[in-house]
This record gives C-alpha cells, structure tokens and sequence, in this order.
C-alpha cells in the first residue's frame, strides 16, 4: 500500500519527463496527483482500520499520524495540481516559461510529493533524508523564473536550511547514541516502532540535548522564530501553486518530526522541559510575526508571515499540552495547510491580473474579479481565526488548552497578538479588496481551473468551521493517542 | 572497545590532523587551497572510518569509509574545482572577517568545544577527544559560512559542519545504521550539485558570486 503511494508521483514524475506538449504534461500532471491523492485516501481507510501498518523490512511505516499528513499532503497536493494547470498554464500563454521549463516544472512538482509523502511514512529517524530533500527539491523549484530576486531567495533558503538541518541531524546522531544503549547496535534502533516502546529508559541528559537540536533545526525548516528569515523571502519567490505546497504542507512536514521527537524525548525527561520550550518558540514565532503583517507592503510576504504565525501556533498547542492543546494543535496542522494554499492561491489569481506583489498598488479586486474578491475576504477572515471558520475551532481549542493548562501569561499574550494579527492583516486584505482597480486591469475572473481549486479549499475552511465529520474527529484523537 | 579504538595513537594523529586541515581552510585566501584542505580532510575521516571498521570489523563501516573516500575526498572536491573553473571566479576569497582574527577565532572555538564536550560529561566509553573536534568542526564551518564573502566558501562551509557531524557519528555509535549513512551520502551529495546549479545561477543573475548582491529581500 505504502509502497504504491510513494510510487505513484515518481511514475508521474518520469511521465512528465516524456511529454511532448502543454495538454500532455497537463493531462498526465492532474492524473497523477488524483491517483495519489485516491491511494493516499487508501492509506488512511487502511490506518484508520489497522491502525499501524509496517512494510519493506520496517523500512516504511505508517500510523495515525502519518496518515493524517499524507492526507494533508496528497489534499493539498491534488488542488496544487489543478491550480498549476491554469497558473503555469497563463505563464506559458504570455511567454514567461517556455516548454523546456513548463516540463521541469511538473517534473519537480511531483518530485516534490513524493518527498513530502516520504516524510510521513518513513518508519525511522532517517526522516533526516527525507526532509533534506524536499529542501534540494524545492529550492530548485524555485529558480523556475530567472529572476534576481528568486535566485536570491532559493539560495538564502538553500543554505539557512542546510544549516538548520544539519543541527537536525546532530540531534539524530544524539538520540541513536541514547537508543543504541538500549537497543544494541541495530537498524532498529532507529525506528519509531521500536524506540517508543524503549524510550523511558533513555538518559534524559543526551535527550534534552538531542531535542533541542532537533528544535532548532527541524523548527529553522518549519519557520520557527528566530530561524524564520529563510521563509518570507522563500515562500513569497516561489511559483504561486508551489507556495502554496511550502506554506500549507512542508512546514507541517518539519512540524511532523519535531512532533515525533518531542513525543520520544517527553518519554525519557518528563514534558516539562520539552513543553516550555515549544511555548517559548511558538510565542516568539506569533509575536515576530506582528510587526511585520502590520506594516507589510508585499502580499506574498504577508500570507508568508502569517506562515510564521500558525507555525507558531501549532507548537504553543502542542507546548500546552493535555488532550485538548494537542487536538487544537493537530487540527490546526490540517486547517493552517487548507487556509493556508487558499489564499495563495488568491493571492496567486491577483498576481496574475495586477502583475505586482505590492499592497499599495492592488485595489477593487472584488470589482475587477468578482469571486476571487469574494474569496479573498472569506479566506482572509479565516485566516485571521474569525468565526465561523475552520481555524477559530481549533485557536479556541489551543486558548482553552492555555487557560485550562495554568499557562495564563502565555495564553493572554497569544490572545493579544492575534487579535493585532486580525487587526493588520484584515486592514491589508481590505485594502486590495475594496475600492477601484487600477487602470488597465481588465475585469474578468481568472481561469476555471484556478477557481475549481480554490472551489474545494473553501468547502474544507467553512464546513470545518461548524461541523467536523466524526470519522474526522475520530481519526484526529487517534493521532492524539499517538502523540501523547 | 571505543575508548580503545579512539584512544590508539594513530587515531589520534588522525584527528589533530583532521582540525589542522580545518585551520588550513581558515587561513588561506585561495579558492584552490580551500578545496584542496577539504580533500585532505575528507581522505583523513576515510581513515578514521577505515580505522573504525578494521578495529570493530564491521563490514558496513567500511562501505561508510569507502564511500567518504570515493564522494568526498574525490567527486566533490572535483565539483568544486570545476564550478571555481567554469566561473572563472577570482581565485582570492574576499573575507568580512581578515586571517588573523580568523584563526584566532578558530582557536577560541576549538578551546570552547572541548570544554563544552567536557562538560556535558557523556559517560567514559565515548573519546571525548574525538567529539570535541567533532563540534569544532561544526562551528569552525558555521564561523566560515558567516565571515566569507563568496557564496562557495558557503557552500565549503556546509560541507565542513557536515565532515564535523560524521566524525561525531562515528565516535559516539560506530556511525549511523547503513541505510541512513546511504541515505545522508545521497543528500550531501545531491545538495552539493543543487547548489552547484545554484551558484552558476547567482554568477549569471549577478555577474558574481559574491552574497553582497544578495540583500534586496527584506521585512
């Protein structure tokens, strides 16, 4: 099963590689990822059922929670597909990218896929590699417009997160050391299967110091502040559809092992030392985030600030802890990665029509192209944690976690600060929205392969926010019990 | 068993040897010279593998050692001088940090790492020795990255702190499993062509490679 759904971007990887026009990559690009994202889906039934399934000599694995990121993965992966048909598509139109490139480009995307896939399912420590190389895969998607500013970007994001994961692997290095004293000398000292089970007998002295190695380095790769700078600059160069992969799935990615190794490292210390740390970022990650959305002039850097933020967020819920601020936590993994691609691709569909990244220089998107307007506003409202949407449930969830947990001065501050995220985030959207375009800009939505995708983003952002399926809920408390 | 391994004679040359290297990339403004002390302490770790291997008999010890030899002693320094020849880059590296602080620096940092490894105090049977130049090497490579102008020496930088972690690997655990040593060769690998790409890209965007250019991208 497992071996299928990594097999199966590689397949459409190597196709697109053999394509010969823009409706055959196309074709083949949408094909692929509706395949993935169906034996994705398998994935999960088949966790859901067994809840662990292991294969290829221990190698692969999966349990609840790396289904619930495959799931995210292959979701978010599938609309990004959609979307790159009408967005690469119009940059192949204008003669911004040419044939050569338009194929590298799919080429790179499904690459890309599998290594986030393989991020989730690798049944070992090893998850290093993996996330390595969705950095290699990524920055050269990158570098897919010659632009100065994008080199520039893909190389700032190239070394800042070698370096990070580099600490990673120290970490890595640390935790086998404290496992092998246990295990022996074995290649399943490495595995999740075998380390849990084990892990209250490891000195808590190396395992402090391996997690926070692993903080740092695997929080630099999920844009953690302070080792976020990489992130604004990254996400904002990118192609459209490809940041909305980066901020919706690959920081959950780098979250994922981070998660993995806190629940290892928890066994052996007790969560305490653990915890503070993870709130200690997550705040700092919110309140950097601030400033910058009050006074950013690039709407591209303001959704990817906001990155920031909900990364931020996500370790404060798993920093508080109990059922309930781990359930916030992992919920808003699934609703950040959702909102999150939504307004890129909003963001996207501006780009295209006012061809500037500027605030100051985008207005009366709601006159110039009615739904996507409307879409900005719902999407930027939800993003910001207004009710009723999605991402209001599980902020609750986590501040009620805070309050409840004793953790009172964290939690007010996190209340503070998204309030004034709200705030200056809602003023820029607003902004773009409303008033009169520019002139020039032609009236007319944007094509409907990019409205289709937003289309099936929007059911995930409302219907979540007032009604979340039980098999859902089920399927979210099982990753809690993993992750406890 | 390792505190004998690492605490024969040879081993220990090896590793003085290993941070001379590093002092070597420090305190040279040549390109060339850069790569050729990386060589140098890329074939020193195959020794220590191979030392490694011989002493605890492990097959997949030798493959790891063999590996370093063939990717990181041969392919990458290559790479290097191919990239360095096809840019016809200026051979001097520019510097925000001048040699003589530089080494000072590096001293300074070798002295803190021993102190540190010290300090955290793991258990006798792992050669203290071996870690602490382990960790200097890694911030020995952080150090280079920050006060080198060229975005090769970056890349140099990378590779460094990667040599530092391999050599901390295999003194705490005898390395890593074998697949995920496979697996790290592979990225490494893979990461030096990317940024390999990478840097033909900034040399043609910005008719240098020199990372000054690359401040535009701010708040």
């Amino acid at each position: 099963m497992i071996e299928y759904l990594l097999l199966a971007p590689v397949l459409t990887g190597i196709l697109c590689f053999f394509t010969k026009t823009r409706k055959q990559v196309e074709v083949v690009s949408v094909t692929g990822s509706i395949v993935t994202l169906l034996l994705g889906m398998a994935l999960v039934v088949d966790v859901y059922r067994h809840d662990i399934i292991v294969t290829w000599q221990n190698a692969l694995f999966a349990d609840a929670f790396s289904a619930f990121i495959v799931l995210i993965v292959s979701i978010v992966g599938f609309v990004a597909s959609l979307y790159s048909t009408g967005y690469m598509g119009h940059e192949f139109e204008h003669n911004i990218i040419d044939m050569k490139r338009l194929k590298m480009y799919y080429v790179l995307f499904h690459s890309f896929m599998f290594t986030m896939l393989l991020v989730g399912v690798t049944n070992n420590l090893g998850l290093w590699i993996a996330i390595e190389m969705t950095t290699l895969v990524s920055a050269l998607l990158m570098i897919l417009y010659s632009r100065k500013s994008s080199v520039e970007a893909a190389w700032k994001y190239m070394i800042i997160c070698t370096v990070g994961i580099t600490f990673a692997l120290f970490g890595t290095i640390l935790t086998y050391y404290a496992s092998v004293k246990i295990l022996g000398e074995t290649g399943e000292a490495l595995n999740w299967t075998s380390l849990l089970a084990v892990a209250d007998q490891f000195d808590p002295t190396i395992m402090k110091l391996a997690f926070i190695f692993i903080l740092i380095g695997y929080g630099t790769k999920a844009g953690l502040a302070p080792m976020h700078t990489w992130l604004p600059d990254a996400h904002s160069e990118a192609p459209t559809p490809v940041s909305a992969l980066l901020s919706g799935v690959l920081l959950n990615c780098a979250m994922y092992g981070i998660i993995r190794f806190y629940t290892i490292a928890t066994k052996s210390f007790g969560t305490e030392f653990g915890s503070n740390l993870l709130i200690v970022f997550g705040l700092l990650s919110i309140g950097i985030a601030v400033p910058f959305i009050l006074l950013q002039e690039d709407y591209k850097r303001l959704l990817a600030y906001s990155s920031v933020e909900h990364m931020g967020i996500v370790a404060l819920g798993i920093g508080f802890g109990g059922v309930f601020g781990i359930f916030g936590a992992i919920l808003h993994m699934f609703n950040h990665a959702m909102t999150k691609s939504f307004m890129f691709f909003g963001a996207g569909n501006v780009l295209l029509k006012h061809e500037t990244k500027e605030i100051d220089k985008v207005s009366g998107v709601v006159k110039s192209m009615p739904v996507t307007g409307t879409m900005l506003i719902i999407g930027g409202l939800a993003i910001t944690g207004s009710p009723p949407f999605s991402i209001f449930i599980s902020e609750f969830t986590i501040l009620a976690a805070g309050f409840s947990q004793g953790h009172i001065v964290a939690s007010v501050l996190f209340l503070l600060f998204i309030i004034m995220i709200f705030a200056g985030f809602f003023y820029h959207i607003s902004r773009m929205t409303f008033g009169t375009p520019a002139a020039g800009v032609k009236s007319g939505d944007v094509s409907r392969w990019m409205l289709g995708a937003m289309a099936i983003l929007i059911v995930f952002v409302i219907v979540f926010g007032v009604y979340i399926p039980p098999f859902f809920n089920e399927m979210i408390m099982k990753v809690v019990n993993v992750v406890r | 068993m390792s505190e004998l391994v690492f605490g024969s004679k040879m081993m220990q040359l090896l590793i003085a040897l290993i941070l001379v290297s590093t002092f070597m990339i420090l305190g040279s403004t040549r390109l060339y010279s850069c790569v050729r002390a990386f060589g140098i302490q890329s074939f020193l770790l195959a020794g220590v593998a191979g030392i490694v291997a011989y002493s605890t008999g492990k097959s997949d010890i030798y493959i790891v050692a063999i590996l370093t030899l063939v990717i990181k002693a041969a392919v990458i320094p290559y790479i290097f001088i191919y990239i360095i020849r096809e840019i016809k880059v200026k051979r001097e590296i520019a510097l925000y940090v001048n040699i003589s602080p530089s080494l000072i620096i590096g001293g300074v940092l070798v002295v803190i790492s021993y102190y540190l490894v010290r300090s955290i105090n793991i258990r006798t049977e792992l050669s203290s020795f071996a870690l602490s130049a382990s960790i200097s090497l890694v911030s020995i490579g952080l150090f280079i990255m920050i006060s080198r102008k060229k975005a090769i020496m970056q890349m140099l930088g990378i590779l460094l702190m990667e040599n530092g972690l391999f050599l901390g690997a295999i003194s705490l655990t005898y390395g890593m499993p074998l697949l995920v040593e496979l697996g790290i060769f592979f990225d490494v690998l893979i990461g030096v062509l990317i940024m390999g790409i990478l840097i033909f890209r900034i040399n043609r965007t910005f008719e240098s490679i020199d990372t000054d250019m690359l401040k535009t991208l701010i708040g």
